[in-house]
């Protein structure tokens, strides 16, 4: 489904992906963990076309794309990008709901403006969507009246109303206050349960544990491990694996 | 410029004025103050051009003109010399009042009005109204012909008097006496109609322009004197008597090619100079007789101001989306007309659009003028505001409508936009509030707004005073509604949400 192969990224002169490979199966889990700025939601954001790279591929269900130029990506560049983001979803750490609609007006702007499905079917999917978070009450509410658990909900619901056929997390529960950190997880885990093609940044290590089909390490823009979470968590093979596991199981 | 100095002026001139009803006091006789001085201090507007006192064209630091040759006359006679003192023609006579100088000479009409607040000399020239017309002009013969038609003067003047007198001439009124005669050369006017001086200097040499019949209605210019120093108008009336009797008046006035046989005249009023010459009894005409004319000077203001900021809004948004996404001949076209027109000065884009224009062919009627000139600067400051306004949504709300496969432009118009207004209202709002204020920019290129209708009225009443609080008030009755609208329409954006 989703194939990276030799990415390449650059800061100005600072490099910190130097060529590095992922391949994800359909309906496959795969958790990113590592330390802050080791590169994980760099490399998701590469993914969707939030973020430049200099050297490398992307190939995403069959749809290629290529090195993008940061200051003028060309036509067929965006048409890529475009066509990627309408079968990937993207959950952001700081949930980014537009505050100025309802939960309802947030779920349904994108399937009735870029979709242009109708007003009435994108209502009655977003209704669906919202039962299925246990929000349907909020449907009225503005983002700002919600708690952060509650906003980062309404935020996948969005994500899911586009229908995509892959989901990318990026440190979904980071910003939450840890009492709401659950509420959030059991979404994913529901839909990852129903086999959805997922890749999640996270530090939340009992949900690796428990979600993953794959955990794959970074460090410094490297991916120094990747493995079937039980051997990562009890018999990581990589020095830099052990000292991190050590420093974020011993908190 | 001129017209932000004159509010300025009057403003400081309505505080002196206000101070020196209080504070004045008997002193020695200005005579004696003006010896022990050892100058005659004299004002006038240098701005009010040839041939009365303008800039030499040779050296410009130097100040020339029939008043200056006169003024310094009067002044050896008295055993001194003289001395200039530069003010807005129109605050001449209340500077005069609160003693910024010792006389008025300077082109000023002996009116009731005027009489009643200073002292008058006998007069020093009778001065004749002088219409003038377009070489190819047929049908307007003399002031008779004007009806329908638009006749331009200049504000304050007592030709302004006659014309509206007439009846059913749309009468234009300008602040400077060169750009009627440039008006009428480029065909906005049908006529202009000043003093014969003024019509001697700036019309005669205009190939494109000719005198239309003999001079009409003849008025005196007086040296205009404080009421309390009598001693001085005596003397100033024998000076001059001595000078029109020696010849040197008449000297003076050739050499500025103002002597006619009119000026024979001048010969009777000193014979007879018992006092100034009156014309008719004065009259003060009750302050709600000005509110017709204020109130359509309000609806002017009005008219400009929405219309000009409609532009301006509208403009504004396209150039600062331009400036933000647009490729880049668009972005740094869109940057380099913010900069122009926040850089310069708005009276100076009046100017070009309006008198500038029509040396390459394009000649815009006064309102036309007036809203683009407004709108068009203004549109540079707003765009800079949604500009700010924009930057300031969080990039993770673009980085969501885009991850929704949302385009920029859908992106912007249903994302970011909503959420930049929002922000950018208060600022909006506060340059619609200045925008107001400006608008009275635009009566250099000869529309009759608010503050334009008050300078008009206070020039020939002198009421600076009860004017200025009602136009101040007018002012304010426009713009405080418009912050409460603002205010309600921020709170509705606002959501409840936030």
């Amino acid at each position: 489904m989703i194939q990276v192969r030799n990415l390449h990224k650059y800061y100005g002169e600072q490099q910190l992906f130097k060529g590095i490979d992922l391949d994800v199966q359909k309906g496959e889990v795969v958790v990113l963990i590592g330390p802050s700025g080791s590169g994980k939601s760099t490399f998701l954001r590469c993914i969707n076309g939030l973020e430049y790279f200099q050297e490398g591929e992307i190939h995403v269900d069959g749809i290629e794309l290529h090195s993008i130029e940061r200051v003028k990506p060309g036509r067929k560049d965006l048409e890529a990008i475009r066509s990627i983001r309408l079968k990937v979803g993207m959950v952001f750490q700081q949930f980014n709901l537009f505050p100025h609609m309802t939960v309802l007006g947030n779920i349904i702007e994108a399937p009735v403006k870029v979709l242009g499905l109708g007003k009435n079917p994108a209502v009655e999917n977003a209704l669906a969507l919202l039962k299925r978070i246990n929000l349907e009450g909020k449907v009225n509410c503005y983002p700002g009246e919600l708690s952060g658990g509650e906003q980062q909900r309404v935020a996948i619901a969005r994500a899911l109303a586009m229908k995509p056929e892959a989901m990318l997390f990026d440190e979904p529960t980071s910003s939450l206050d840890p009492e709401t950190v659950g509420e959030v997880l059991s979404v994913i885990k529901g839909l990852v349960d129903e086999g959805m093609t997922t890749l999640i940044a996270t530090h939340e290590m009992g949900f690796a544990r428990e979600a993953a089909d794959r955990v794959v390490v970074f460090d410094k823009g490297d991916i120094v491990e990747t493995g079937p979470p039980e051997e990562i968590f009890t018999s990581p093979k990589v020095e830099r694996t052990k000292t991190f596991l050590g420093r974020i199981l011993k908190i | 410029m001129k017209n932000s100095f004159r509010i300025f002026s009057l403003l400081i001139g309505l505080v002196l004025f206000l101070s020196w009803t209080v504070s004045s006091q008997p002193r020695e006789t200005s005579i004696d103050k003006i010896k022990k001085r050892g100058y005659l201090l004299w004002g006038s507007d240098a701005e009010g051009g040839a041939p009365y006192v303008f800039p030499s064209p040779e050296d410009p630091s130097r100040l020339i003109g029939f008043e200056v040759d006169l003024a310094e006359a009067v002044a050896k006679e008295l055993g001194v010399k003289a001395r200039q003192s530069q003010n807005a023609w129109d605050s001449l006579i209340p500077a005069l009042k609160r003693g910024d100088f010792d006389i008025v000479l300077n082109g000023v009409e002996i009116t009731p009005q005027r009489n009643e607040e200073v002292l008058f000399s006998v007069p020093y020239y009778i001065y004749t109204e002088q219409l003038v017309v377009r070489k190819e002009e047929t049908a307007i013969r003399d002031i008779n012909d004007l009806k329908g038609k638009k006749a331009g003067t200049l504000s304050g003047a007592v030709a302004q008097d006659i014309l509206e007198g007439l009846g059913g001439v749309d009468v234009r009124i300008y602040s400077g006496q060169v750009e009627p005669y440039e008006d009428l050369a480029f065909g906005r006017l049908d006529a202009v109609l000043l003093d014969l001086p003024i019509a001697a200097y700036y019309a005669k040499p205009n190939p494109k322009l000719k005198y239309a019949g003999p001079p009409a209605g003849e008025g005196f210019y007086g040296i205009a004197i404080r009421k309390e120093d009598t001693g001085l108008k005596k003397t100033v009336d024998e000076i001059l008597g001595k000078l029109l009797r020696s010849g040197e008046l008449k000297k003076i006035h050739e050499k500025w090619g103002l002597w006619n046989e009119t000026q024979e005249k001048l010969f009777l009023t000193v014979e007879e100079s018992a006092g100034p010459v009156i014309i008719e009894e004065s009259k003060k005409a009750p302050l709600h007789t000005f509110f017709p004319m204020l109130l359509k000077g309000a609806g002017i203001t009005i008219f400009i101001s929405v219309v000009s900021m409609a532009l301006a809004v509208t403009l504004g948004l396209v150039l600062t989306i331009a400036r933000l996404y647009g490729r880049p001949p668009f972005s740094s076209t869109a940057t380099a007309y913010i900069e122009i027109y926040r850089g310069t000065p708005l009276l100076i884009q009046l100017y070009i659009l309006y008198y500038g224009l029509p040396n390459i062919g394009i000649s815009l009627s006064p309102v036309a003028a007036a809203f683009l000139g407004l709108g068009m600067n203004y549109a540079a400051y707003e765009a800079e505001i949604y500009r700010a306004g924009i930057m300031s949504v969080p990039k993770g709300q673009m980085e969501a409508a885009s991850s929704l496969g949302m385009t920029q432009p859908q992106a912007l118009r249903r994302i970011i936009l909503p959420q930049a207004l929002r922000i950018a209202t208060p600022g909006i709002t506060n340059d619609f509030i200045a925008l107001f204020k400006d608008s009275s920019l635009v009566s250099v290129i000869a529309m009759v707004e608010l503050t334009k209708t008050y300078s008009i009225l206070a020039a020939t009443t002198l009421r600076f005073f009860e004017l200025g609080l009602i136009v101040a008030f007018l002012y304010f009755a426009m713009s405080y509604p418009l912050s409460l609208l603002a205010r309600r329409l921020e709170n509705k954006l606002k959501g409840p949400g936030r």
